[in-house]
């Protein structure tokens, strides 16, 4: 009976795992297959592989492609960072925004759009997105100091959010001219259109690299369900556990902020859904949670090419309105165990 | 003698810059049950938690087998040595079976050897039949019980516990002392931080009394729970008496 119990790689953690990873295949295909002209699935597969008509190669490899890349890839990282952030805060609220490398990577690229860096310097946006990310960790780190507790972690990076938010609000508000202005509304409301393999490869490497920091304390996210002080006493070095998972998450969002702007509530949804598969556990989750998110957004990015509207509706303003009510949804469910009482 | 499991020669640990232990002296062998006393911010947390590694003291040194504890990896610390904090907290509603298994995490993962420390511990501390519910639906009493297995599933030598009956009612008191003794009867040793000194007489082959950071009493209970102790210490006017062969403590407000 304990074999059912099971490790990390036991039959039950690893059915869920495959379904999200059929679901996601599937998503992707329909993903490549989707727009102004739509492709059946073969005639998708016959444009990736390039036995089809030159007509569909163009349309999936060149426009469809990078976008359903970058669709799977940033859904995953943020699935994974908030499903990371949830471990390590021990709390189902948690979301990458927390510690405010996705505003300040935000910011980051506004203040690019907002010098016109963008016209003369392809590179400058994304650049300057990530460099945002990582000087709010650095910030972050310097304000709440390295052996910082985890309540002096999230006021700071609220502080660091705001100022982040505000900065943003300036450089719209002293925007040299109105298509600015526009350009920088636009690109804060999150999107993926027209994106090139160029963005994927700009992305890749941050996301890459930040996912990889997430994957590496499922165990001490399963200690900490003890609380910090036997998660210590267990063996795990909670400072850098810390610091691990911040810079994880500023690497893998900034990553996607700087080709797609802000997309919100998939870091915080994605890890529910997948919960009850694994049996609460904060290790096992790290990976479904991933794959959920993958799933959500390009769900979603599948969505917004579908409503019928004049131009496309924005995926971070669809993931905000499927998000923000589900968010308040969870809050009113557990709002008797968050104002401390128990469970 | 042997070489103590676990002692602390001359530990001085500030917090916040203010001395909250000062020169503590104290040695854990096998088989040794020690209870841990004293009034409210006397240092009994910090004695305890220098004692586990995760406080690093200022002044002195703790050993674990004789070795500066400082210099022990956490994970090789975390084998021998099983920290059971205050309120036994249990974050996520994970299985009752999943959270004791959790004692098996220095270890490593998933073998067989794992399986059967959770399925003793389980079976030690009578929680087979609660092994699949979510931990977060058991009573007060119930949680102390996974709290403790999931310390016996780590098999470590030392036991450390700060305050683990608070708010058990008077037979899970029992019952947890009882779990902690018989790791000491089995070989293992015990530091138990208490606040009900007849319990602790009970339970304790040695009593450590705290007094503002200082240790100012280590000996068997008749000796170091006297009327002018308790005066001393915890501003009571006590009687301690013997009845049924055991210690009780009557206290009363000074006159």
């Amino acid at each position: 009976m304990t074999d059912e119990r099971g490790g990390p790689s036991s039959p039950r953690s690893r059915a869920p795992v495959a379904g999200l990873a059929c679901v996601l295949a599937l998503l992707f295909v329909v993903s490549l297959g989707v727009g102004p002209v739509w492709l059946s699935p073969a005639e998708a597969l016959g444009g990736l592989t390039g036995l089809g008509s030159e007509a569909a190669r163009l349309i999936v490899v060149e426009i469809r492609l990078p976008r359903a890349l970058l669709a799977l890839m940033i859904g995953f990282s943020l699935g994974l960072s908030g499903a990371a952030l949830q471990g390590l805060l021990r709390n189902p609220l948690a979301a990458p925004s927390l510690f405010g490398a996705p505003s300040a990577a935000a910011f980051g690229a506004v203040l690019a759009i907002a010098l016109g860096l963008v016209d003369t310097l392809s590179f400058a946006l994304p650049v300057a997105a990530l460099a945002g990310a990582l000087v709010s960790v650095a910030l972050l780190v310097l304000v709440a100091g390295p052996r910082a507790s985890l309540l002096v972690v999230i006021l700071a990076g609220l502080a660091i959010s705001s100022l982040a938010g505000a900065a943003t609000s300036l450089a719209l508000n002293l925007a040299p001219n109105p298509f600015a202005a526009l350009e920088i509304a636009f690109w804060l409301l999150g999107s993926l259109e027209d994106r090139s393999l160029r963005h994927v490869l700009i992305a890749a490497p941050f996301i890459a690299a930040g996912t990889a920091l997430l994957f590496a304390d499922g165990r001490a996210f399963r200690a900490l369900t003890l609380g910090e002080e036997a998660a210590a006493s267990l063996g795990f070095p909670l400072a850098r556990v810390r610091f691990r998972v911040v810079l994880g998450v500023a690497l893998a969002v900034g990553g996607g902020v700087a080709v797609a702007g802000s997309i919100g509530f998939v870091g915080l949804v994605a890890p529910h859904l997948v919960r009850p598969f694994v049996r609460n556990d904060p290790g096992r989750l790290l990976l479904p949670a991933a794959l959920a998110g993958a799933v959500l957004l390009s769900a979603a990015d599948i969505l917004v090419r579908m409503i019928p509207s004049q131009g496309e509706i924005r995926l971070g303003v669809v993931t905000a309105l499927i998000g923000a009510p589900f968010f308040i949804w969870l809050v009113f469910a557990r709002r008797r165990s968050l104002s401390g009482e128990p469970a | 003698m042997s070489t103590p499991l676990l002692a602390a020669d001359r530990v001085t640990v500030a917090l916040g810059g203010r001395v909250v232990l000062e020169g503590a002296t104290l040695a854990l062998r096998a088989g040794e049950r020690l209870a841990i006393v004293g009034p409210n911010g006397a240092g009994k947390t910090t004695l305890i938690r220098a004692f586990a590694g995760l406080e690093r003291p200022k002044e002195g040194a703790v050993t674990l087998d004789g070795v500066p504890l400082a210099g022990v990896a956490p994970r090789a610390r975390a084998r021998r040595i099983g920290y059971l904090p205050q309120g036994h907290v249990f974050h996520w509603p994970l299985p009752v079976a999943d959270v004791v298994a959790l004692g098996r995490l220095p270890h490593g993962a998933g073998s067989a050897a794992d399986r059967d420390a959770v399925a003793a511990a389980l079976a030690a501390t009578d929680l087979e039949a609660f092994a699949d519910r979510p931990v977060t639906t058991l009573s007060g009493g119930e949680r102390a019980r996974v709290a403790i297995a999931r310390v016996l599933a780590g098999a470590p030598a030392v036991i450390l516990a700060d305050e683990p009956i608070a708010a058990l009612d008077l037979r899970y008191q029992l019952v947890v002392l009882d779990l902690l003794a018989r790791h000491a009867a089995a070989g293992g040793a015990v530091a138990v931080v208490l606040h009900d000194l007849g319990l602790a007489a009970r339970f304790a082959d040695r009593i450590v009394v705290l007094d503002r950071g200082r240790i100012v009493e280590d000996g068997p209970a008749e000796a170091v729970l006297t009327p002018e102790r308790l005066a001393a210490t915890f501003g009571v006017s006590a009687a301690v008496e013997r009845r049924n062969g055991r210690l009780v403590v009557i206290a009363d407000q000074p006159a």
